[in-house]
């Protein structure tokens, strides 16, 4: 691969400094399972590489006050062992133990799942049903808090601008009684992209209907969001299966609606209906 | 800063002896261990984190030398097959692949079986599901897994 200048960051503001006067051709890494084999194929030809794997204060899951603060280099390991998160997030947790393998989940990082915004992401959509939010900073424009439904630009594209690096990821303190899920559809069950992942966040309220939910399916856009047009029909609704089965065809339409009919749409429309409806049995 | 040519130190423990080189930050973790080291146990199969061929102990935890660049093991404890077991001292887990017929081509073997000795470390008894997950970043092509799961089975409770 074509070579490199290469800096370890110590901290966050010496990491900001680097990426603040290298505006053109610097790569931050932190677990590189995704930016290493681009360098490998010249894929992306960077000049500069930041190092962030080092900077204690972008690791870590944290409780706050008002809910859970993870920092972006935070392994897919750590999260799957966090104890916080299996209580308050477990679907994050099982997002990130279907990442790769083990020895890509030692690496690979929460941040880096994000700022490589791949269409097949698992964590990404996962982060989204959880309505997380990106902690931004730069030296020019200071700190930015976007919520991560609105961050991401297109595929490939996190929306970050030259010199910004995610500093956190932020999840907001669960109403009691909230529970997520989450499922993947792949070749096989470990080291395979998703072809499909599920993402379903709900709560029901003392009638036994849907007080909240939150629906994201994954690897079937171009971007990742939220299906309120499947979410509307649900909302206020007990999940009776012909409810359930409206919801599901209102996601199917609401994929296709944005992808127009793909050549994958003959298996993923009727699996990420039936994926969507098991994902969300089991939370119910 | 350094120019992106120049070669940059790095220090680091590889099998517990101390290891001090001068790298190129394109290089990755695979490519000092095999080239500059001549430590060409860690095998090189996909160099993109697919197969597991290349997986050593990094800190104690597997990983795909492949996505690591060497920069990035600086001050870190590298252990690879090499440090495992000889051929004059077999670490039980080899032996019990050997005994187990789980070695075939040999090509998977030395990422698997350090992805192997890091679930056992980890959990010394662990479930057949256990296994099959703690080996599941390692792709092999001649065997079914089959006997590689009864092999490090046979390994965990011989120690135990």
């Amino acid at each position: 691969m074509q070579n490199f200048e290469f800096y370890s960051a110590v901290t966050v503001e010496d990491g900001l400094a680097f990426l603040s006067e290298r505006t053109e051709g610097c790569r931050i890494i932190a677990g590189g399972t995704d930016l290493i084999p681009l360098l490998r194929t010249q894929e992306v030809r960077p000049s500069h590489v930041l190092n962030i794997l080092n900077v204690a204060d972008l690791k870590g899951v944290r409780e706050t006050a008002d809910g859970i603060r993870i920092g972006p280099a935070t392994t897919f390991s750590e999260i799957v062992v966090s104890e916080p998160l299996q209580k308050e997030a477990l679907l994050l947790v099982q997002a990130a133990a279907s990442v790769g393998g083990p020895q890509i989940r030692n690496r690979g990082t929460v941040g880096g799942n994000i700022a490589t915004a791949s269409p097949a992401a698992d964590v990404l959509p996962a982060l989204m049903a959880l309505d997380a939010a990106l902690e931004i900073r730069s030296l020019s424009a200071g700190v930015r808090v976007v919520p991560l439904t609105q961050a991401i630009e297109g595929p490939y594209n996190p929306g970050l601008r030259p010199g910004e690096l995610i500093t956190g990821i932020i999840l907001p303190k669960p109403v009691p009684g909230t529970r997520g899920g989450f499922e993947k559809v792949g070749r096989r069950h470990a080291l395979a992209r998703a072809r499909m992942n599920m993402s379903v966040v709900l709560r029901m309220d003392s009638n036994n209907a849907l007080a909240e939910i939150r629906i994201v399916p994954g690897a079937v856009m171009p971007v990742a969001r939220r299906m309120g047009e499947a979410e509307s029909v649900l909302l206020g609704q007990r999940p009776e299966p012909d409810v359930v089965d409206a919801a599901a065809d209102a996601l199917a339409e609401g994929i296709l609606s944005t992808t127009g009919r793909r050549w994958s749409s003959e298996y993923k429309i009727p699996v990420v209906k039936n994926v969507f409806k098991r994902v969300l049995q089991g939370l119910i | 800063m350094s120019k992106p040519d120049e070669k940059k130190q790095l220090h680091m423990t590889v099998n517990g002896r101390s290891v001090d080189l001068s790298v190129k930050p394109s290089w990755t973790l695979l490519y000092v261990l095999r080239e500059e080291l001549g430590l060409t146990g860690t095998k090189k199969g996909c160099e993109q984190g697919d197969c597991g061929a290349c997986t050593v102990l990094l800190d104690g935890l597997p990983v795909n030398a492949c996505l690591v660049l060497a920069l990035q093991a600086e001050g870190c404890a590298v252990e690879t097959i090499e440090g495992l077991g000889t051929a004059e001292n077999l670490h039980p887990l080899q032996e019990s692949f050997l005994e187990n017929g789980a070695v075939q081509c040999g090509y998977c073997t030395p990422g698997t079986l350090m992805s192997a000795s890091a679930l056992l470390r980890d959990n010394p008894s662990p479930s057949l599901d256990e296994i099959r997950r703690g080996i599941s970043g390692n792709l092999c092509r001649c065997t079914g897994y089959t006997k590689i799961v009864k092999a490090i089975q046979h390994a965990a409770s011989r120690k135990s």
